[in-house]
């Protein structure tokens, strides 16, 4: 019984919060890789256009919350997500125009591309605080729980609950959707295929008449999808607060490195093995620790390694072990 | 440190991008029209000045052509611009002086994939095949411009070339230098060329390998199609050449027949080591 549990307050406290923030990282984490991949350069303002997606997805959710629009026990954000991606789009095509095309026609190298993409972080990031202000906004609605802690201790009879909350359910099933027709367009499609090639070899894609802007364009809609879908689903778990996504950027990236760059499985990979380390570091063990050990091994503090204050740091020293031992990442990265 | 802004400074760091995959050609601008131009050889690149980028003339008034049903062969000593005398042919970049003509059309301001469009197929003598696709993606990626059903090609391709084949579902990536090579000229078969242009197809093969990658190709001139070819091993070449073009320092040096620059003691002297 007691194994039982600690099992349950391990889920409870870890693995489900885990899992999807795991999902949310890797969604970011693979638009990251697949603008590394294609566009070869590491954008910066990946966070604030997830942001920005969000936004506009917050601000049709309460169009439709005042319209009395609802989607019963799902969050109406679900509804207004497709406007929210079509918002997305507009925005990173305007600035691919606008800012990146530019550079591309002088064949720019990714270092300038970088510092580029970070001086479009600091535009998104001005322009979704004049648009939004940056205090928190609440825009989740509908069931709040699949299963709530008590309805757990209920049905079961045992002294820890599980919670799952309705986001981390929508979560992780969106997550899943999302990465098999993600992998499903660039393995099998004609257009997935040949953004595939382009990220090859780009000389040899040009010779075998595939058109780079038309790559390019294509590889930035479903980047502003993957923003979007990724920024919508943080904030419906957490909140939606715009500094918070500019702080998301060095977790997904670390989830990117350590998967290995441009390798959109290693992004997923990374994404979970970031979220789990970091829930894992900042949660006290000792309710587990309780139910495992015997009582004379019983531990006095609260087995917590980091303050959840430090979470960030966690990324860091993943990025740094992986950098150090294993720099193209887990999966061979580099290329899609 | 160079003056140009956008050089190579500091791109080492694969964490910021990855400048290795980058385009490293200038190709001819979109936009550009073919002009009807009747007349001459079915594909000839004629009087080409013009370099990569802003940088130097490469290419001094050069002239390559081949016509119907012939092999034409570009040899020369290392740095001759061979390769960026097909380059040029190709769109792959921007002719200051000069016209590209393919079957009575002036296609110099056509950018490379127009060209494929015209029915130009290239295989550049360096990293000419996708290595993270498979052999079959990557002939797929050759016959991307087309709309019409491709699987004839395919069988045909695999007919000429049956060890890939075999590997159809294999990384490209992990073929040896031989096998490579077949699946980049097969990838350049797939659109059903009307010409095509090879840079150096056998570079790096071991010899028995070089001399089935030349019956390959003799193969494929006798279905037709128009071969112009840069290669290393000039004898051989010129053996099987219809034409031969002897170019030295960006310009045309020789002309003739394979066989007559076989025999011209002066190009013998030069290139073919006596």
């Amino acid at each position: 019984m007691d194994l039982l549990n600690a099992i349950v307050a391990l889920l409870n406290f870890v693995v489900v919060p885990a899992m999807a923030y795991g999902s949310q990282l890797a969604l970011g984490a693979l638009g990251v890789t697949l603008i590394y991949g294609i566009l070869r350069f590491s954008n910066f303002a990946h966070g604030d256009t997830m942001a920005f997606g969000a936004m506009v997805t917050v601000l049709v959710t309460w169009l439709f919350q005042s319209w009395g629009v609802s989607l019963g026990p799902l969050p109406t954000a679900l509804l207004a997500l497709p406007f929210g991606i079509l918002g997305c789009m507009g925005l990173v095509l305007a600035t691919d125009r606008m800012v990146y095309k530019f550079y591309r026609a002088q064949k720019a190298k990714p270092v300038i591309l970088v510092i580029v993409s970070l001086g479009v972080t600091f535009i998104l990031n001005g322009l979704v605080r004049f648009i939004i202000g940056p205090d928190d906004q609440n825009f989740a609605d509908g069931e709040r729980f699949i299963i709530s802690a008590r309805t757990f201790k209920e049905m079961t009879g045992l002294e820890e609950g599980l919670a799952v909350k309705t986001t981390q359910g929508i979560t992780v099933v969106t997550a899943v959707v999302v990465v098999a027709l993600l992998f499903w367009f660039l393995n099998r499609t004609r257009t997935g295929k040949s953004m595939r090639a382009y990220s090859d070899n780009e000389d040899l894609a040009l010779l075998s008449g595939i058109n780079p802007e038309r790559v390019v364009m294509i590889t930035w809609l479903i980047v502003a999808g993957l923003a979007t879908i990724a920024g919508v689903l943080y904030g419906l778990d957490k909140s939606f607060k715009p500094f918070t996504y500019f702080q998301l950027l060095l977790p997904i990236f670390a989830s990117a490195i350590v998967g290995g760059l441009g390798n959109p499985l290693g992004a997923i990979a990374g994404g979970f093995v970031i979220a789990f380390s970091e829930v894992g570091v900042t949660y006290a063990w000792k309710k587990v620790a309780g139910y495992v050990l015997p009582e004379s091994l019983a531990p006095d503090g609260l087995i917590q390694l980091l303050s959840t204050d430090y979470k960030l740091a966690v990324s860091f020293v993943i990025l740094l072990i992986v950098l150090l031992i294993k720099p193209t990442g887990l999966f061979q990265g580099k290329s899609i | 440190m160079s003056s140009d802004p956008y050089s190579d400074r500091g791109n080492k760091d694969l964490s910021l991008g990855n400048a290795s995959k980058m385009s490293t050609a200038t190709p001819v601008r979109p936009g550009g029209e073919a002009r009807a131009a009747p007349g001459g050889p079915f594909l000839i690149g004629e009087n080409m000045t013009g370099g990569y980028g802003n940088g130097p003339d490469i290419l001094h008034d050069c002239t390559i052509a081949v016509d119907k049903g012939e092999i034409a062969v570009i040899v020369g000593p290392n740095g001759a611009g061979k390769s960026t005398g097909m380059k040029a042919v190709f769109g792959m970049l921007n002719l200051r002086q000069g016209h590209v003509r393919l079957d009575g059309e002036d296609i110099t301001q056509l950018t490379p994939q127009a060209r494929v469009a015209k029915g130009m197929g290239f295989v550049p003598q360096t990293s000419n095949i996708f290595t993270s696709l498979t052999v079959e993606e990557n002939l797929e990626m050759g016959a991307f411009i087309r709309t019409d059903d491709f699987r004839d090609t395919m069988t045909q391709i695999y007919d000429l070339f049956p060890i890939l084949k075999e590997k159809r579902y294999q990384a490209a990536g992990e073929l040896s230098g031989g096998q490579r090579q077949q699946v980049a000229v097969g990838r350049a078969l797939m659109t059903q060329p009307k010409v095509l242009m090879l840079d150096e197809p056998t570079a790096g093969v071991s010899p028995i390998v070089m001399d089935e990658l030349f019956d390959r190709i003799i193969e494929v001139a006798r279905t037709g199609i128009p071969i112009l070819m840069v290669e290393q091993n000039a004898r051989q070449a010129l053996e099987i050449a219809d034409k031969g073009y002897v170019l030295v320092q960006g310009a045309n040096a020789y002309t003739g027949t394979g066989k007559d620059l076989l025999a011209d003691p002066d190009v013998r002297k030069s290139f073919l080591g006596g």
